[in-house]
């Protein structure tokens, strides 16, 4: 597995690679102090600290922002999932479909339902809900849960997330990093960033 | 059972595509190494892997080779260390909870080294928050204080972590080359990257890192490695000093 | 051409065993080198389950099968990931998936598999199969060189060239995949031989791939997918057509292993603690039709509160209206069964909220939050319940 670790950081060449060819698809700053539309507009935020947004995003209603790449520490946006949506890009809707969010899902249910979509997506069997708490978000009443899961690279991540269920669509925003230095260093900008959020 | 499947992947490695200008080492900006300064450097176990290319450029893994190459090249960076004026020691061997302790970070040096190549060496790609920060040459990126109680740590100053893989053109590959060529077809014979990366065992802040995937010198023998891994510690603090001929 | 291997009518006796063997030769010791290297960090996974009792135990039914002088060469891992799998590297690493120990149903079954795997090692399996593949793409990189130059000098007849190339392509692979289908039918030939010749009833190994492909082809129904064709080899297929290995297995068993015992309640035990673990992960796999078909071979044994409350756990998960008064209906069989299971309870109170019977949805959340007042989410669930009440 150490191999195939290493061979990954070699193929990362690959990859910038291709990303770095085309520069329309450049990461975007996102200034401290200035209040910014995410995910497709569905609701806003006002960094207390300069972040990225990443160039690619999960799925057709997020966003994603990073302050040192995907693989450190990965903010994503679910802006207004509708009811009958997967949370993320489904890479194929027939033989691998994703769990999807629901008309009835109720709030205490969302974090099965993230679980259900890192499982599904890497098939794997070590996701685990840490803790869930109510919370609110975006002004509404909503849940707060953190969660742990080993990554295909062998790299333990934690997690921590908030949503709101508003006039039947899911709002949420999740940060994921390494457990080791990279979540504790930076879950507080991850909440902070969070507080800031508003639908207006 | 099926390593085999990921040799043919390499398959397509056949005609090769030009690799893009991109920065291949950094240094955090501040630090200095200064010839012989005394510094004891932990090497974790460096994962190396040396072996043939078959002519369709698969993966043929040579033990007797590698093994070779790991003495070689630890005693060429010994040596290496040593003209720098730093002394290598060879981290300790783990067991249980220290292991996978150990193997967790070696996965975060894993993906840190990815971002920055990702994220910092390909300079199209860089993050902006990080391109303001590079104006004034900042390489910011830290595996955390985790580090210090990591086998063998406590010993030393630095950690320094290898990987090197080398696979050698059989001559089936090399007459392909040769005819390709003849045919305006570019056939890449023969597969040389490696990276390696400084970090401070009290703080974790990654110090240099270093990534190249066409490297020289023959792993196999002394020499050989005396080259390769004069270019793995290619720009390693200090090195540029101890290049200038002794007074 | 390969001809295709031809068997006998009866399974052949194991070939004697040769002892402590070593990697013989440049390829097979650079392929072991590889290997230790990659068991290193395998031991260190986070992913590798560490049950020390769980472990000797699957390393037991290895060794019912092949015997104790065989199975000492091999070092067992149990790796948390729900899917059917199990593989077996050249220096003796035998990576057992949960997904497979929660298929099978007894010792013999899971012996079978075992065994096939390590007929995979007694004949050194990978090292040939490198071979084959490395001699079959050394003519196609000639070929890959040619078809650019040809295309190059000609452009007008590039078409021609890549078909024909295509055409070459999938013969060379056509013939690696062959080679691999080959060595699965010899590896299950192997498997059922080490079962003929041990204390377990050796049918049970063609029970593993009938019941595999009643699973795919109910996971593939409720996806809405073509009925899979069992008897068709697939051009990439690396093993052999699930219906013939499950024919040739069955008629290759030992008759008179026929009345031996499989092991089922010692397996059931061993595996006792772990089994809603596993079957939870597969329910969160998000595979409708392949988590019912499990569940329900389960219950074969008798239906139990834990397999009510998996049941209703992934019809909640799927979550139509319809499906949720079949979750309720499970959850309460699941609590008649076991009055102390709360996550049935909340399972069954969430099912009946959502499809309006609030005050009965509320009493069985309450139940929840009595029997594991420390719950996770018992904040966030005790908001669903009237306060006054939760207080009492």
């Amino acid at each position: 597995m150490t191999r195939k670790i290493s061979n990954f950081v070699v193929g990362a060449f690959a990859v910038a690679l291709a990303l770095a060819s085309s520069s329309a698809h450049a990461h975007k700053l996102r200034k401290q102090g200035e209040r910014v539309a995410v995910a497709k507009e569905a609701f806003f935020v006002t960094p207390t600290r300069d972040w990225n947004e990443l160039s690619i995003s999960a799925g057709k209603n997020d966003e994603n922002w990073s302050l040192d790449g995907r693989q450190l520490n990965d903010v994503t946006f679910f802006g207004g999932i509708p009811a009958g949506s997967p949370l993320v890009r489904e890479t194929s809707s027939k033989n691998d479909p994703l769990p999807k969010f629901g008309a009835n899902t109720l709030i205490v249910e969302v974090p099965e339902l993230l679980e259900g979509t890192y499982r599904t997506a890497k098939k794997s069997g070590s996701f685990q809900v840490l803790s869930t708490e109510p919370g609110t978000f975006l002004g509404h009443d909503g849940v707060i849960f953190t969660y742990q899961f080993s990554d295909e690279d062998s790299l333990t991540r934690k997690g921590e997330a908030r949503a709101a269920i508003i006039s039947g669509k899911l709002y949420m925003m999740t940060f994921d990093a390494p457990r080791l230095n990279y979540f504790d260093k930076l879950v507080g900008e991850f909440r902070a960033l969070a507080d800031s959020a508003g639908l207006k | 059972m099926f390593y085999w499947l990921a040799a043919i992947a390499g398959l397509c490695g056949c005609v090769s595509a030009p690799a893009m200008a991109q920065d291949r080492s950094a240094t955090k900006q501040g630090f200095e190494l200064p010839a012989h300064s005394n510094k004891r450097i932990l090497v974790f176990r460096p994962a190396i892997s040396v072996g043939g290319q078959s002519m369709a450029g698969m993966f043929e893994p040579n033990a007797d080779w590698t093994e070779k190459a790991k003495v070689n090249i630890q005693r060429a960076l010994e040596m290496r260390q040593a003209e720098l004026g730093n002394t290598v020691i060879a981290a300790p061997e783990a067991y249980g909870d220290q292991a996978r302790d150990l193997q967790e970070h070696m996965a975060l040096f894993a993906a840190v080294s990815q971002a920055v190549i990702e994220y910092q060496f390909f300079t199209g790609n860089r993050l902006p928050t990080k391109k303001h920060d590079n104006k004034a040459a900042v390489f910011d990126w830290s595996l955390g204080q985790g580090v210090a109680k990591l086998p063998g740590a406590q010993d030393a100053d630095y950690g320094l972590f290898i990987y090197d893989k080398d696979a050698y053109g059989s001559t089936g590959r090399k007459v392909l080359q040769v005819f390709a060529a003849m045919g305006g077809v570019s056939v890449v014979s023969g597969e040389h990257k490696g990276y390696a990366g400084l970090v401070d065992l009290h703080t974790g802040d990654l110090l240099w890192l270093n990534a190249d995937v066409e490297m020289g010198g023959d792993v196999r023998d002394a020499e050989g490695a005396k080259k390769r891994v004069g270019q793995l510690l290619k720009k390693f603090p200090g090195s540029q000093i101890a290049d200038e001929p002794k007074q | 051409m390969a001809a295709p291997v031809v068997f006998a009518a009866s399974a052949p006796l194991p070939p004697p065993y040769a002892g402590i063997y070593q990697p013989q030769g440049v390829d097979e010791a650079g392929w072991w080198r590889e290997d230790d290297e990659s068991e290193r960090s395998l031991a260190a996974s986070p992913l590798v389950i560490r049950d020390e009792k769980l472990t000797a135990y699957v390393k037991k039914v290895l060794c019912k099968t092949v015997g104790n002088d065989r199975c000492n060469s091999v070092r067992v891992y149990i790796i948390r990931e729900p899917t059917f799998n199990a593989s077996m590297s050249p220096n003796g690493t035998l990576r057992v998936f949960s997904g497979l120990l929660l298929r099978v149903r007894s010792e013999a079954e899971l012996g079978g598999v075992l065994g096939h795997e390590f007929g995979h090692f007694e004949r050194r399996h990978t090292l040939q199969h490198f071979r084959s593949a490395r001699s079959g793409t050394d003519m196609l990189a000639w070929a890959t060189v040619l078809a650019s130059i040809a295309v190059a000098a000609s452009p007008h007849s590039a078409y021609a060239i890549r078909d024909n190339y295509h055409d070459l392509q999938l013969s060379v692979y056509g013939n690696i995949y062959r080679h691999g289908r080959d060595q699965e039918r010899e590896a299950d030939h192997l498997g059922i031989s080490y079962l003929n010749n041990s204390s377990l009833r050796p049918q049970a190994f063609s029970v593993v791939w009938q019941n595999f492909m009643a699973e795919t082809e109910a996971s593939a129904r409720v996806r809405g997918l073509q009925k899979p064709n069992f008897k068709a080899i697939a051009f990439t297929a690396s093993h052999p057509p699930d219906a013939e290995r499950a024919g040739y297995l069955a008629e290759l068993a030992a008759p008179e292993g026929a009345g031996r015992d499989e092991g089922a309640d010692r397996y059931r035990e061993a595996l006792a603690t772990w089994l809603p673990v596993f079957l939870d992960d597969q329910i969160k796999l998000n595979d409708f039709g392949g988590s019912e078909f499990i569940i329900e071979s389960l219950a074969q044994n008798g239906w139990t509160a834990g397999l009510w409350f998996a049941r209703g756990e992934l019809y909640r998960t799927r979550g139509n209206q319809r499906d949720l008064v079949n979750a309720a209906d499970f959850y309460s069989r699941a609590t008649a069964l076991d009055g102390s299971m709360a996550d049935a309870f909340r399972g069954l109170g969430l099912s009946l909220m959502k499809i309006g019977q609030r005050t009965e949805g509320q009493a069985a959340l309450k139940t929840y939050l009595k029997l594991k007042p420390d719950a996770g989410d018992a904040k966030l669930i005790g908001m669903m319940v009237p306060k006054e009440e939760v207080v009492k």
